[in-house]
This record gives structure tokens, C-alpha cells and sequence, in this order.
């Protein structure tokens, strides 16, 4: 008898999806981006509709985050809204977008998936209520790491970020969110829970952020539905940033250590 | 890290689920799930309709909430209409119903029944509340009996007196061993609970790969970590294999959380045997307050009738645990037994097997056709 771990299984989700994305695209797109773009600008509409403002980060190549919030604020097509985009610059990074942003934003991401301080917001983002849209190339990040994925696999992204691609990305999604304004029925939230406190059979465990540390184990913590303090005595190694997951009021474990941000 | 789409992504579980095609070769595999939120999430995403026909998912007692047996609700009800009391509990709690009605009905009674969030919510409504008895319904497994543990020695520590606890945490290995103990047995694996293994690790299962030749594979709550775990398993029994693995590795460690299974030892014994509704009484299979924390047991500064109460003779939730039956096959599932009218524990909560399959699965055309052909 041994015990394992997902490692045996190697290929994983990520194996799998690499062998269902083996055809190619339409249009000189990646096989499975038109799928893609679709879901994520379906997503950013959904958090338009309902008061949301789009963060756009590039740590590696400002003028990104730049061009993506100004598509959004400054619509070329006649017609067409403008909507709250805001670029974070590099320097005010994870500290400057935990501060600015709110439950029910949306954050949109292009760098590669080695960028730390992507990885480090985009880890965070679900704590803080955000919606994720991760654009890069190169290696593909693992399943979870944003709740869109936009990818050019098999290019070197230092090169993708000066071809084009990226910006064909984001052109596309935000066209695309534009269309689904054209159909207002579309952009309600689906309803994700029946209750509000199947706490225990549902087995729970909620990604928060601790913000700071408290008297006598309790840490006030930064959850998608808000501020609320839980109580951390039952893990070691809590520091403010740090990532863990939270069971009827107790941390449970961490899933990644605070920055001291 | 729940209800993120890249854990949803269509085109990796269509390539998990042609894999699991053929490792499953046409054979037929019985899994069983063993938490309450796998099963959320199998129906709420059709994963069972994914399968390939061979491959079956059967249910187990993985919520807290479809096990607490009748008695232990008219139990609770008995506390919480003293005078005095202000009862406090999980929302999944309010509509268990007992003999006669549940808590929700003790309410509208004029009993104060509260939920809250956390056993510590309780904590603070006794030291807000002095001239009152707060008691808090404890259930759950390991994943929630140390916050009730935390609560316990913090109540201890200030020397809050108005506090205590109807104690009806349950441990997730027993059961698993008394299904493995079953006669009728026709499970070929399990997947291992998520956040019940954040705390007690991977050394608690190990029993069932070396003491039953079955492999065992704990899993995170996603669609695609689902099907992963499913793919493993398949593996482990297609090359002779019984291991017990770990596919939600990005929360669960080989040794679980020391200092949560350490207050736990402090705060709690192990009751002697515990009613599971559906599986009768299984030894060591549930927690009581520990002699040094006995001035915090609710069963002791109240008196409980501790009535043993059978279930309704039309609500099969004990086959439904067990695995023998499906959901909708019970005799009153979806028509007398609907999660507005709940007969049996397993429609209450959104995690049980029935409410799941009766908010998700229903239209099911298998099953469509069964509830059919009885109306």
C-alpha cells in the first residue's frame, strides 16, 4: 500500500485539456479560444450589469492593463456604452488591487503564467469576490488559476505580447461583452446556492484573505462576501496575505503564506 | 475555491470522460462519494450523465445533517423549549424534521431558535446574553468539530457559565468501515471527503486499501476534480491496485491539521456507539464532550428525553445512504417527500442525496420515467 497523490496522475485535467485542444482553431486562434472569449465576456458582462468596475493588471507590460482599460471606457463603435476600467500599474501591484477593489469586480490579467505577481493576485482575486480572466501565452496555467483562461499556448510570451495576440484578445473580449449587452436577458447572475448556511453538509471551506492578526488567535479576514473575523488558532504561520480556507468560523489550513503586504 | 469555471472547463471533462470510457473498458465500477458536497456538485452538473453506463456513482452518508437519527432532533427540540434557553444551531438544522416537526416549528412555537454561522456566533450570544442559557447544536464531521472545540475551551478559558453544547459531532471513519462491513457490499472505491481530510489527513483511510483491498481517492469539490478522482480510481483497478491517493492535493496534506486534531482530543471522547439514521448504531462513530469539558454538555444540564425514534415507514433515507437505493427510486420521493415538505433528512439539506437529485437530477429521463410510471 502507498499513498499517492495527483502526481501519479500527471496529466490531470491539464493533460486532458492539452489532448481535446489538439485541433486547430478558426481564424488563427487557438483551438477552443472562440469557447473561451465567450464564457469570459459573458462573465465581464454579468459584472458590468450589476455595477462592477473591470481591473486590468500587466506587471510585466503596463501598457497592457493600459489599452485594455481604455477599450472599455472609450467605446470606438457608435452606440455602444462606456463601462468602469481602470488600469493597476506594476508598481502599486497585489497591495494596490487588494485596496482598490470590491466584491463583484472583475480583474483581467495579461502576462505569462510564470508573472509572480500575477499569480499572486490572481491566487487572491476569489477572496476578494472578483471575477478572472487571465490573457497570456506559453505554458498554460494550471485548471483554477483564473476563472477564464485566454491562451495562446505554443508562443513565447514575450514575443505574443508585441505580435498582436494579446490585443486580438482583448479586442474580442470586449467586443464580445458589448454583444451580450444586445441581450439583456443573459447578463442575470445564475443562482449558485439554495440556502444560505449549508455550512456542514456541504463540507465548506471559503478562500479568504487574512488582512491583519487579532487578539487571542482571531484574524479579521477579507471574504468574497465581505470583512468578517475567524478564528486562526488552530493553524500556524497566519500573517496578513495569507490565503486560507475558512469552516464555520475556524481556519482550517493555509493555502498560502501572507506576503506582509 | 468553490464554482470557478477553469475547474469546469467542457473540454477537459470531455477528455476525462473518454479516458474514464476506456479504462472502464465496459466493465461495471461502483464508487461510492462519501461527502455531502460531492454529491452537490455530481448532480448540480450532471457528472452521472457524463459516465459511461459501467461506471456508477453511488451516494454515501456524507451529510451530517441526513444522518442525525430522529431522536437526537426531539432531543433538541425538548432543550430548546425551556425556559430560558436561547438555541442556537447550522442552518441546515431548522427543518430536520423530528416526531413531531423540527426546530423551525419549535420556533414558530415561541421557542428562540437562532442559526448561526459558527459555534463562536453562539459563544458571543451567551456572553452578550447573561441572564440566558445559550445552547449550540453541534453536528458535523471533523471538519466542524474543531471550531466547536476552539468555541468550547475559549468558553472554558473566560468562564462563561451560560454556555453548552448538545454534542452531535460524528466521525467519518467508522461509517465507511460499516459500509465496507455490509453484507451486500458491491462498491468498488471510494472518493475520500475534501475538507474532512484538510483536517484528518490521509493516514485514517489507509484501513481500507490495506484491510479491504479497496482503493480510495480523496477529491476537491469541482467537476473536473471529480472526474479526476474517478479517472485515478479507475486506474488503481485496472492495473490491480488498492492505494489510497490524493487528488485534491492543493488543499489536503498527508497529515491533515495537527493542532485541530490535538484540541479535538482535548475537548471530546469518543461516545461508546451513536444511532446513524439509516445505518443503525455504529461503535465509536461519534464524539461527546470530554469529563474536563462536562460543565459545557447540554445532556447534562438539561434533561433530554433521549427517546430512540424509528423513521417514518415510507421514507427509505437508510437505503438511500447506504447505496442500495437511487434517490428517486424511494416510495414518496418527489411527491409526499419534496424539499419544501422533507419526510426524510436526506431532502432537507441541499447536499442530501434526495434534495440534491430532486433540485438537480430530476428530469433525469430514467428517472423521469420511474415517478412517471408510480403517479
Amino acid at each position: 500500500m502507498s499513498v499517492g497523490t495527483a502526481a501519479q496522475s500527471a496529466a490531470g485535467p491539464a493533460g486532458a485539456l492539452d489532448a481535446e485542444r489538439g485541433a486547430a482553431g478558426a481564424g488563427g486562434l487557438p483551438p477552443g479560444f472562440g469557447v473561451d472569449v465567450a464564457g469570459a465576456a459573458l462573465a465581464l458582462a454579468r459584472r458590468f450589469a450589476h455595477g462592477g468596475t473591470l481591473w486590468c493588471f500587466a506587471p510585466a507590460w503596463p501598457a497592457h492593463a493600459h489599452h485594455v482599460a481604455v477599450e472599455f471606457v472609450h467605446p470606438v463603435v457608435v452606440g455602444t456604452r462606456a463601462l468602469p476600467a481602470v488600469a493597476v500599474s506594476a508598481e502599486a501591484g497585489v497591495a494596490g488591487l487588494r485596496t482598490l477593489c470590491r466584491a463583484g469586480d472583475a480583474l483581467v490579467v495579461v502576462a505569462s503564467s510564470e508573472e509572480p505577481a500575477a499569480r499572486r493576485a490572481l491566487a487572491r482575486a476569489p477572496a476578494w469576490g472578483l471575477t478572472t480572466i487571465w490573457i497570456g501565452a506559453g505554458p498554460r496555467p494550471a485548471p483554477g488559476a483564473a476563472d477564464h483562461v485566454l491562451w495562446w499556448e505554443g508562443e513565447v510570451p514575450s514575443q505574443a505580447a508585441h505580435t498582436g495576440r494579446f490585443v486580438l484578445s482583448y479586442h474580442l473580449l470586449w467586443e464580445l461583452t458589448h454583444v451580450c449587452f444586445e441581450h439583456p436577458g443573459l447578463l442575470e447572475e445564475p443562482q449558485v446556492c439554495s440556502g444560505p448556511a449549508c455550512v456542514t453538509c456541504g463540507d465548506e471551506g471559503r478562500l479568504v484573505e487574512v488582512l491583519r492578526l487579532g487578539e487571542g488567535g482571531a484574524v479579521l479576514v477579507r471574504a468574497a462576501t465581505g470583512l468578517e473575523w475567524a478564528d486562526a488558532s488552530l493553524v500556524e504561520g497566519v500573517s496578513p496575505g495569507s490565503l486560507v480556507l475558512v469552516h464555520a468560523g475556524s481556519v482550517l489550513t493555509v493555502l498560502a503564506e501572507g506576503s506582509g503586504e | 475555491m468553490r464554482f470557478v469555471d477553469e475547474y469546469r472547463d467542457p473540454a477537459a471533462a470531455r477528455a476525462l470522460v473518454r479516458r474514464i470510457a476506456t479504462l472502464s473498458n465496459g466493465k461495471r465500477f461502483a464508487f461510492m462519494e462519501v461527502c455531502g458536497g460531492h454529491t452537490h456538485t455530481i448532480y448540480r452538473h450532471g457528472i452521472e450523465h457524463l459516465l459511461p453506463d459501467g461506471v456508477e456513482l453511488v451516494h454515501g452518508p456524507g451529510c451530517p445533517v441526513c444522518v442525525i437519527p430522529m431522536g437526537r432532533i426531539d432531543d433538541a427540540i425538548a432543550v430548546a423549549e425551556q425556559p430560558g434557553v436561547l438555541f442556537t444551531t447550522f442552518g441546515d438544522m431548522m427543518r430536520v424534521p423530528g416526531s413531531s416537526g423540527s426546530l423551525l416549528d419549535a420556533k414558530a412555537r415561541g421557542a428562540d431558535v437562532r442559526f448561526v454561522y459558527s459555534p463562536l456566533d453562539a459563544l458571543r450570544l451567551a456572553v452578550d446574553n447573561p441572564g440566558r442559557e445559550v445552547v449550540f447544536f453541534a453536528v458535523g464531521f471533523e471538519t466542524t468539530a474543531p471550531s466547536t472545540a476552539v468555541t468550547l475551551r475559549r468558553a472554558k478559558a473566560e468562564g462563561v457559565s451560560n454556555f453548552s453544547v448538545f454534542c452531535n459531532h460524528v466521525t467519518i471513519v467508522p461509517p465507511i468501515k460499516a459500509i465496507l462491513d455490509s453484507p451486500d457490499l458491491r462498491l468498488d472505491g471510494f472518493l475520500g471527503p475534501g475538507h474532512v481530510s484538510t483536517v484528518i489527513g490521509q493516514r485514517p483511510y489507509r484501513f481500507v486499501a490495506e484491510q479491504y483491498g479497496k482503493p480510495l481517492v480523496t477529491a476537491g469539490f469541482e467537476p473536473l476534480d471529480i472526474l479526476q478522482a474517478v479517472e485515478m480510481l479507475l486506474v488503481q483497478c485496472a492495473a490491480g491496485r488498492a492505494d489510497v491517493e490524493n487528488q485534491y492535493t492543493r488543499c489536503v496534506v498527508e497529515e491533515g491539521n495537527p493542532r485541530a486534531l490535538a484540541i479535538m482530543a482535548e475537548v471530546f471522547a469518543l461516545r461508546p456507539h451513536f444511532e446513524w439514521r439509516g445505518l443503525g448504531f455504529i461503535s465509536q462513530s461519534a464524539l461527546r464532550l470530554a469529563d474536563a469539558y462536562a460543565d459545557f454538555d447540554a445532556e447534562r444540564r438539561f434533561a433530554v428525553p433521549g427517546v430512540r425514534v424509528a423513521d417514518p415507514k415510507a421514507c427509505q433515507c437508510g437505503e438511500v445512504l447506504k447505496g442500495v437505493i437511487k434517490p428517486w427510486q424511494c416510495k414518496v420521493f418527489g411527491t409526499a417527500c419534496t424539499p419544501e415538505t422533507p419526510i426524510g433528512t436526506c431532502m432537507v439539506s441541499s447536499e442530501g442525496a434526495c434534495a440534491a437529485y430532486y433540485n438537480f437530477g430530476r428530469l433525469h429521463r430514467e428517472a423521469a420515467l420511474s415517478v412517471g410510471a408510480r403517479a
